[in-house]
């Protein structure tokens, strides 16, 4: 089975730091690491390719530094990397990043099956992976929480809905998005990384994708952000000692 | 002003326990908040002639903070930062003693301080630190509880020690109130012995004045009784005096700059000896900061409580033909030295007769933190399993060791244990600081009749420790439990000697009383 996964760099940590004196978001680029859904999806992606063969892709878009991330998603297990990069995709929103994504999947030769975790920790939109499987016209599972079964043309997956669970059995080719805790990733051997050093990290420009100018980067994005803040903590916990919660609870409700 | 003063049995049973499981009984409890309340409690201690157990967060492993009569004074309420300084290039804080392990970390990492304490020029410091390469505080005794006053009092150590060394080199101040209510403030640097004769002053212009024991210490990893040798920076007899001494109130904590590629690796092997000969080999590595052992008994023991569920389920999952792991912690200049050591380690993995294959690297925080969760989740366990035991059988108690050897003693050691516990018979499990030769060989007895069988085992091994050249305590302190090994290790002249050391600066013999060794004499309790 020929798997793709999406992959994205994120900044490491949700906190943000802002200089004392500046007032400005100190950030340190240093520290970024891949999308922690993204990397549930490619152990899932490798579980599969170990039960059933096949190859697993990470694709990723983004600044030639995020092939580091790609490499380690080889040392991770999966088989080939590719990185699209180029000035011109810069500033897209999801809508076309979903759609470049779309482009990439395409001149890759298409595939059996795409992952891509649920939501990546910067944006929270969760948006990538419902449109990526509209530009390819495929159908979508999101909120993946078990993958039961895969053959040659079909998945069945358990999802996460607001009323519960529900099972899921769909036609190959799909796109799925998984949760978090869906399995746990692996860590990379010393072997695996000894393998990502002399793995190829195929890098791609928007040229070779055919894709339509006025539908990525800045240009393709119609979304428009105002403003950026971080969001600011409210609220502190309260101690009780077990002897005097009854109490305490009683204080509390009455402060409320 | 005794108003904090409360009658024992209305605080929490937690109280007359350390981690170490055993317990004791106290008259009256006393939770610090500043240091006026300290010389309340110990006037109020004077007063009624009682005992004064200090304590932090209880996390001790050797009954040292288990109250012995008398008054609990806890700290753990004192828990501020008063201030920062810069000397030559590093960051000091002053921290009180009940700070937490966990809020330090936090602080430093998030550079987000509680300035409230800070004067003009601390401010100034913590500024600079805020835009300044990123600090840490290398002592990591594992459990984030502990405070830092504790790890003081037993001069605590951990994992990275193995690099950095235990806590008495990341201290560079300590304030201290002794039982009559005077302060000895010391700063790394400015106090010395002359040859074993001391004198340490006080604030208001008195002095202690003192003879420190004579022993040489081993040239190993160690905690056990007080630091002492001729000449020495008096700062370090107040580091690891186990609460015998004075009430630290305040220490000056050293950072250091966090090493830019800070990864982790875990080398698993199917044999024992390979695991061995691998941390032979592999010590001659510079950028190791820790090496860390986990035997077959600690690793099958993880296996029950990862397939219980509970908290552990996220672990990984260890293959049944893994027999033992060793974690190597790199800390590198960048991440091309990283990956240099890594790769080293990765031959070293295959010589010993382990496999590339076997390993888990951590190269970000989140795949290290779970390294660091599964390398704690080994202790928890087993202290688990032993709150499950004493369920039905409440007199048992965890039994551990803490013994350090010189590195050409490994081998030796490692075969010592395993034909002693196969002789006893008792369930074990092996971990700890291999990097220092230093094993916590703990073992799990089912009944009375095999803790006593286990006892007498350990007493013999701090004999043969002893005579490796060893420590019987390399960092846990040897607190009440193991008071007995002490005298194994240093013999009863030398016992003597730090005896009367302690009676110069607690003559009435009231301060952490059963720590270390008896009074000698009926002791009071
Ligand atoms: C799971 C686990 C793993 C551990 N691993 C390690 C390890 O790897 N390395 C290691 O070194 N330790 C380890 N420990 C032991 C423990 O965390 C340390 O010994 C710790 O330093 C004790 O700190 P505390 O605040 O809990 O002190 P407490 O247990 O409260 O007290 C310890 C001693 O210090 C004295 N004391 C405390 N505060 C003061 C003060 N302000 N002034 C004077 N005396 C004081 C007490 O009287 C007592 O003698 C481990 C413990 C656990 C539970």
């Amino acid at each position: 089975m020929n798997i793709i996964v999406c992959v994205k760099q994120v900044p490491s940590s949700n906190e943000v730091r802002l200089d004392p004196v500046r007032k400005t978001i100190i950030r340190d680029s240093s520290k970024a690491v891949a999308n922690p859904f993204d990397v549930t999806a490619v152990e899932a992606a490798v579980q599969i390719r170990e039960k059933h063969g096949g190859t697993v892709t990470a694709l990723s878009m983004g600044i030639p530094a995020t092939e580091k991330l790609l490499r380690d998603e080889i040392a991770r297990g999966a088989d080939k990397a590719v990185l699209l990069t180029d000035r011109v995709f810069a500033g897209a929103d999801t809508l076309a990043t979903s759609y470049t994504l779309a482009k990439a999947v395409n001149t890759l030769g298409g595939a059996d099956l795409i992952l891509c975790g649920k939501m990546a920790t910067d944006g929270d939109t969760a948006q990538i992976g419902p449109e990526l499987s509209a530009w390819l016209d495929v159908p979508c599972v999101t909120d993946v929480i078990e993958i039961k079964e895969t053959d040659d043309r079909h998945i069945v997956c358990v999802r996460n809905t607001d009323a519960g669970t529900e099972t899921v059995k769909v036609e190959l080719p799909a796109v799925i998005t998984v949760v978090k805790n869906l399995t746990i990733p692996r860590l990379p051997s010393i072997a695996g990384i000894r393998k990502s050093l002399d793995a190829e990290v195929r890098l791609v420009k928007a040229a070779e994708l055919g894709a339509d100018p006025s539908r990525i980067g800045l240009d393709g994005s119609p979304t428009q952000v105002i403003r950026t803040f971080p969001q600011e903590k409210k609220g502190e916990a309260v101690k009780i000692e077990a002897d005097k919660a009854a109490a305490a609870v009683m204080e509390l409700w009455e402060e409320l | 002003m005794y108003d904090l003063i409360q009658s024992a049995d209305k605080i929490g049973a937690e109280y007359l326990r350390d981690e170490s499981r055993s317990t004791g009984h106290a008259e009256y409890a006393v939770f610090a908040k500043n240091e006026e309340d300290v010389l309340n409690a110990l006037r109020f201690a004077n007063e009624k002639d009682l005992n004064v157990t200090v304590q932090g967060g209880r996390t001790g492993l050797a009954g040292a903070a288990v109250p012995y009569g008398g008054l609990i004074l806890n700290l753990s309420q004192m828990d501020r930062i008063t201030g920062m300084e810069l000397q030559d290039g590093k960051y000091i804080l002053y921290a009180q003693p009940g700070v937490v392990l966990l809020k330090l970390r936090k602080m430093i990492a998030s550079r987000k301080l509680d300035t409230g304490l800070f004067d003009e020029s601390s401010l100034g410091i913590y500024n600079r630190f805020f835009t300044d390469k990123e600090q840490f505080f290398p002592t990591d005794p594992t459990e984030t509880s502990a405070t830092v006053g504790g790890m003081a009092a037993c001069n605590a150590s951990g994992a990275r020690s193995y690099r950095y060394g235990a806590m008495r080199r990341h201290v560079s101040s300590v304030r201290m109130f002794l039982m009559d209510g005077r302060c000895v403030n010391v700063k790394r640097g400015e106090a010395f012995a002359n040859g074993l004769k001391a004198s340490l002053p006080c604030t208001d212009g008195s002095s202690v004045d003192f003879t420190l024991p004579s022993y040489k210490m081993p040239e190993v990893k160690n905690a056990s009784g007080y630091y002492a040798a001729p000449d020495m920076d008096l700062i370090d007899l107040l580091i690891g005096s186990d609460g015998t001494l004075g009430v630290i109130v305040e220490l000056g904590l050293i950072l250091d700059p966090l090493p830019e590629a800070v990864w982790g690796s875990a080398c698993l092997f199917e044999r024992e000896k390979d695991a061995l000969s691998f941390v032979d080999k592999v010590r001659g590595e510079k950028n190791i900061a820790s090496l860390e052992y986990f035997d077959k008994g600690a690793l099958e023991i993880l296996r029950q409580q990862k397939a219980n569920g509970s908290a552990f389920a996220s672990l990984p999952d260890v293959p049944k033909r893994i027999e033992s792991i060793v974690y190597a912690e790199l800390h590198c200049r960048d991440e091309e030295e990283a990956l240099g050591s890594l790769l080293r380690i990765g031959e070293i993995a295959e010589l010993a007769g382990g496999n590339e294959k076997d390993t888990w690297v951590a190269r970000n925080q989140s795949d290290l933190d779970g390294l660091m969760f599964f390398r704690h989740a080994v202790p928890e366990s087993v202290n688990m399993n032993i709150d499950k035991l004493r369920k039905t059988q409440p007199s048992l108690t965890k039994m551990g060791t803490d013994m350090s050897v010189p590195d050409d003693k490994l081998f030796d050691v490692m075969e010592m244990y395993r034909r002693d516990i196969e002789k006893t018979g008792v369930r074990s499990a092996i971990w700890g600081h291999i990097g220092n030769n230093h094993l916590h060989v703990n073992l799990l007895p089912s009944s009375t009749e095999e803790a006593g069988r286990v006892k007498e085992m350990f007493k013999e091994w701090a004999k043969s420790v002893t005579s490796m050249g060893g420590a019987v305590s390399a960092e846990h302190g040897v607190g009440k439990l193991k008071a007995s090994f002490l005298e194994i290790m240093y013999g009863p002249e030398h016992i003597e000697e730090m005896r009367s050391l302690k009676r110069t600066f607690d003559p009435e013999w009231k301060l952490g009383c059963g720590n270390l060794f008896s009074k000698g004499e009926e002791e009071k309790a």
